[in-house]
């Protein structure tokens, strides 16, 4: 369980050593990095269980960092930013990160996201391929398939679809979706679940204007079928 | 506005109407003079040479009739007048002897003339015979109680007098006519510039800055677009230092704020590190590490305020209206900061207090009322929701000390603090805040105070209709509105 190897990469000295020392006390063995280039190139390298990447970097930006990441790896991806910046984070999300967290932040509270980012990432691990009419949703490898084809689907796309696959039939809130999808709490913007929904039913409806697999319950949120 | 609009063409009809006037009256003097004058000399002309000519008439008929005139004496006298153009009538005593037109009678001879004749002056007459306008002349031959009467016609004469009248008529009237063109255009001409300036003005006024008149004349009006070209340069360079000093300013506070963003992120983590092991501290070393502590959350307040400020400042800040229960946001704001045991929230009983607002930012600003009051309000607090006729409202009275009247136009002035040496928790930009925020809402904050006796503060929002079915805090989102869009999200 303890000793999970997690690389930071960072810019800022202070925030360096004071979050790879919190980490270190919580029993975490921390590598960290000031560079993008060098950040990449070691994720590559060196088995992490999880990354912890600031957004502005030089060399090579967070953003870059997980997208390069995302192109063969499932590893558990935390990106570090401001909290004024919400395109930052939806942006982040998209790229595939798993969670974000902003500064200033306290030592206890990255922590305790940490350890529940890992903890999903395990268990999403250990799930089960889901199966919903034609639908195949696997977890594990964090990609979907519809009739046998790959349905390449963005990394919100895929949560928000997993979302509503683990109970399907049953009405998803637009609030509930925020939450689990994006992490959201503060913002409650549920426009963004609905851009989502839209491009997601580009890619899994037949008819993406006549949805018969992701049905929207007015007011309320939206639902997978269960066919 | 309207009136302004008004005057100019007012001011030109009157320019137009006294030209006309002068022009008319001075014409019509002219014409009715002159007129009077030539009608004048040629009826006394008309009447000297006729008067000539009886007299040579009268003469001839002296030499000619012997004794009593018969037709037959008179031939010769006729066949003479015939010559001179004119008509002769010859009565002695009551009798015609000879008319050259056969309706002339004693009747046609105007009685007045006839006395007149008959005391033996040679005398004359203006008559109308047969519709034919005629200077009469009588005489009577001496001794031989003959009258002679000729018939001098001034038809011509009256019909040049009735052509003069005619073309002196046209006369004016075309001078009337010039008059008012030229009025109007000189109105015009005047006025012109007036319109253009007042124009300019305007749109000076409505903050055009760059406005500006064209200098086309080397008169007065020229002048004057030269000066107001000169005002209008000095006013537009004055904004633009003034507007240039007030973005540097703005770059200032948000360049600050973003640069003290790392540090502050430093150190709150540390001081969250610090707290965790305030226990092993030494004991010199305890308190003030306390102190470090909650001096980095105030500082942190500071920047998360400057930075709100700066995204105000901005003016790139993004509405998302949805419909909000003002009661069930207001309760919810003080239980999630633990205030209510110290807060008494009453509200208008179960209907809900429904406005078009957003959310997040509406609990900014409540919370920043309620926070205030609760820190400054030694006794209890009271948070009354409630509905008037175009508004809803949020009141947070509290029995604390009170606000002096003079710091009271102040109050929500950036960094403004009523009691300069007492420094409280706040950042002293959460009122300014709120104040933005409430009127990016569409709302206002209100505030009263007494000092001894506490303060009320009421934010005051635009209401909408109840939901449809009463059940006000539930928002369906496909109603939400999007008042300015949120950047594109990238895929």
């Amino acid at each position: 369980m303890m000793d999970e190897r997690i690389l930071l990469v960072e810019d800022d000295p202070s925030i360096r050593e004071i979050t790879a020392l919190g980490l270190g006390r919580a029993g975490f063995r921390v590598t960290t990095t000031a560079d993008g280039r060098d950040g990449l190139s070691r994720a590559r390298r060196d088995p992490f269980d999880l990354l912890l990447i600031d957004v502005m970097l030089p060399t090579l930006d967070g953003f870059e960092i997980c997208r390069e990441i995302r192109k063969d790896s499932r590893i558990p991806v935390i990106m570090l930013t401001a909290k004024t910046d919400t395109t930052d984070i939806i942006v982040g999300l998209e790229l595939g990160a798993d969670d974000y967290i902003t500064k200033p932040f306290e030592l206890p509270e990255l922590v305790a996201r940490v350890r529940a980012v890992l903890r999903r990432s395990r268990a999403d691990r250990e799930e089960p391929t889901i199966q919903v009419g034609d639908l195949e949703i696997d977890p594990a490898g964090f990609s979907a398939r519809k009739g046998g084809s790959d349905l390449s689907l963005t990394a919100t796309e895929f949560r928000l679809l997993l979302e509503l696959a683990r109970r399907p039939g049953q009405v998803m809130t637009r609030e509930i979706l925020l939450q689990r999808v994006w992490n959201y709490d503060y913002l409650g913007d549920s426009r963004l679940v609905d851009v989502a929904v839209q491009r997601l039913r580009a890619k899994v409806e037949d008819d993406p204007a006549e949805p018969r697999l992701i049905k929207t319950v007015r007011g309320v949120g939206y639902r997978l079928e269960r066919t | 506005m309207h009136r302004h609009v008004a005057a100019p063409a007012r001011l030109r009809r009157r320019i137009a109407v006294s030209f006309i006037l002068v022009a008319g009256i001075s014409a019509a003097a002219l014409a009715v003079g002159s007129f009077l004058l030539v009608r004048q000399s040629r009826l006394s002309e008309s009447v000297e040479r006729s008067l000539n000519q009886a007299r040579l008439n009268l003469a001839f008929a002296r030499q000619n009739l012997a004794g009593r005139p018969t037709p037959k004496a008179l031939r010769p006298l006729f066949d003479f007048y015939a010559e001179g153009g004119f008509d002769t009538v010859v009565i002695s005593g009551s009798r015609v002897l000879g008319a050259r037109k056969p309706s002339f009678s004693s009747a046609t001879i105007p009685e007045d003339l006839r006395r007149l004749v008959l005391s033996g002056q040679l005398a004359y007459e203006r008559a109308d015979v047969d519709g034919i306008p005629e200077l009469v002349v009588g005489g009577q031959v001496p001794d031989r109680s003959t009258e002679l009467y000729f018939f001098f016609s001034e038809q011509s004469l009256q019909r040049d007098l009735r052509q003069l009248g005619f073309v002196l008529g046209i006369g004016w009237a075309a001078a009337v006519v010039l008059a008012a063109l030229a009025g109007l255009v000189l109105a015009r001409r005047t006025l012109g510039p007036v319109a253009r300036a007042s124009e300019a003005a305007r749109s000076l006024a409505e903050g055009l800055l760059d406005t500006r008149l064209p200098v086309e004349t080397r008169d007065e009006f020229g002048t004057w677009a030269a000066s107001f070209n000169e005002m209008a340069q000095a006013l537009e360079d004055k904004i633009a230092a003034l507007s240039e000093a007030r973005e540097r300013e703005r770059r200032f506070t948000s360049d600050v704020a973003h640069e003290l963003r790392t540090p502050l992120a430093a150190l709150v983590s540390e001081a969250s590190m610090v707290r965790e092991h305030l226990e092993q501290m030494p004991e010199g070393a305890r308190r003030p590490a306390e102190l470090l502590v909650a001096d980095v959350g105030r500082l942190r307040k500071l920047v998360d305020d400057l930075i709100e400020v700066s995204r105000l400042d901005a003016g790139t800040e993004a509405v998302r209206v949805e419909p909000l229960d003002l009661r069930s946001l207001t309760d919810a704001c003080i239980r999630s900061r633990g205030w209510a045991d110290r807060v008494e929230l009453t509200g208008p009983g179960d209907d809900p207090v429904v406005v078009e607002s957003d959310r997040p930012r509406l609990e900014r600003v409540v919370a920043n009322l309620v926070g205030n009051a609760v820190e400054h309000g030694r006794r209890g607090v009271t948070v009354r929701v409630g509905r008037e006729a175009t508004a809803a409202l949020v009141e947070v009275t509290d029995v604390g000390p009170g606000i002096p009247p003079e710091h009271l136009p102040h109050l929500f002035e950036r960094f403004y603090k009523a009691d300069p040496s007492r420094s409280g928790p706040g950042s002293g930009l959460g009122l300014a805040i709120a104040l933005e925020n409430a009127r990016l809402l569409g709302g206002d904050i209100e505030v009263w105070s007494e000092p001894g006796r506490g303060s009320r503060f009421t934010l005051r929002l635009p209401v909408s209709e109840p939901l449809p079915g009463g059940h006000g805090g539930v928002a369906p989102s496909e109603q939400a509105e999007v008042r300015q869009p949120e950047k594109e999200v990238g895929t």
